[in-house]
């Protein structure tokens, strides 16, 4: 699988730093899990930080903070293994690692060869990630949004004007999406989506539809 | 300030012992060392990224507690002990403050875990990967140096620095660009 669209490098700098918004993180760590070339990127600027922490001036250590983590010492547990996919994740048969164990919602038809599912982050609630299935030669759905989106494909491919878009790819786009993506003809397309910022649909359905999504 | 003093107090090489020996031994007292090392500045770091002070110190206690069981994890050809420390503390800090849901392992972990395969490297390539990082950061242009240690120290998003700045949000972005591509540049260069 070659992987030929990449996240920018500030969000896998924001995403080191730890300050990327919870529904975008999800999406660059998916992608991230099957692209080595940004993770090698990531675990450089992580480097960043080890540079920072080391650098900054030490505060006053309170000399009861040590006897209390000696005495909280145990032997370690076995690390936990990653979960398999939940039950509650029907429709996607083959989640990758860092999606497992996000609840999935229903899977709504949206329109004609369009069903979108929300992904429950519990751990932020205004998180829009969402996932979108599109059938063979269908439209990707119009919509803009306010801030940064991020999109991971994770099966099947679209073309858009800018480009062709496999899986594994991640397409980052800042500005309203004012060009047409549709999915190519040999099959249906998966993509996990997050926004930072309110998604807004165009089509009419789908303002009818967004606040059962809750987007 | 630079990371080749192997044998002082607090280098990479003597860290990297250290964390071998809460793996291998269980050594507790090598994990006093490292908490005598780590938890003063940890303690700054969790300050400066706008938690009270109590807070700081509790959050410190958790990251040092996860060096001691999760050091047997630790892949010296992956990062230098204050990277991995780093990481640790971030994913702490993003889960404490997402701390209402109720899921309390970060996709971070999971990565770590299952799906970074373990690189036969020399731990040295990591040391020198991380000297190189920090003689970057060191040099970055000011305006460029401000937003990335927003960002990692005081870990605000791209819209409080912008806030905080008095500059337009693609200004925080183009900078932050800038900056990750010169730290990149410095351990692609003749690598």
């Amino acid at each position: 699988m070659t992987i030929n669209h990449h996240p920018s490098l500030e969000t896998l700098g924001s995403l080191a730093a730890g300050t990327l918004a919870a529904g975008p993180r999800l999406v660059v760590a998916t992608h991230l899990a099957g692209c080595p070339g940004c993770r090698k990127l990531v675990g450089g600027f992580e480097a960043v930080g080890g540079a920072f922490l080391e650098a900054l001036p030490a505060s006053p250590l309170p000399p009861e903070l040590l006897e209390r983590a000696m005495a909280s010492l145990a032997e370690p547990a076995v690390a936990p293994r990653a979960q398999p996919s939940s039950p509650a994740q029907r429709g996607l048969p083959d989640a990758p690692v860092p999606l497992r164990g996000y609840p999935i919602g229903l899977w709504i038809p949206l329109q004609p060869g369009l069903r979108i599912s929300r992904v429950k982050i519990p751990e932020d609630r205004n998180a829009n990630v969402i996932l979108l299935k599109v059938a063979a030669g269908r439209q990707l759905p119009l919509h803009g949004h306010d801030g940064t989106e991020y999109t991971q494909v994770l099966s099947g491919a679209f073309s858009d004007a800018m480009g062709h878009y496999e899986a594994g790819d991640c397409i980052e786009a800042d500005d309203d999406i004012d060009h047409l993506p549709i999915v190519d003809k040999d099959g249906e397309c998966i993509c996990l989506a997050a926004v930072d910022g309110r998604l807004r649909l165009h089509s009419f359905m789908a303002r009818v539809v967004q606040p059962f999504l809750r987007l | 300030m630079t990371a080749n003093s192997s044998r002082a107090s607090g280098s990479p090489d003597e860290l990297r012992r250290l964390v071998n020996a809460l793996a291998d031994h269980r050594d507790k007292a090598a994990f006093a060392r490292l908490f005598n090392h780590f938890a003063p500045r940890l303690i700054t770091f969790f300050s400066r990224s706008g938690v009270a002070r109590e807070t700081a110190e509790e959050i410190t206690q958790e990251t040092m507690i996860a060096v001691w069981n999760k050091a047997s994890l630790y892949d010296p050809a992956q990062a230098g002990v204050a990277t991995w420390v780093f990481t640790i503390a971030r994913n702490l800090r993003v889960d404490r403050v997402r701390r209402e849901g109720r899921r309390s392992r970060t996709e971070f972990d999971e990565i770590e875990e299952s799906t970074f395969a373990p690189s036969s490297e020399d731990y040295f390539l990591a040391n020198e990967r991380d000297a190189r990082v920090r003689l970057a950061v060191d040099a970055l242009p000011d305006d460029q140096a401000a937003v990335v240690r927003m960002s990692f120290f005081g870990q605000k998003p791209h819209t409080d620095i912008a806030r905080e700045l008095a500059i337009p949000l693609g200004t925080v972005k183009s900078r932050l660009r800038l900056a990750m591509a010169k730290i990149r540049d410095a351990w692609e260069r003749d690598a």
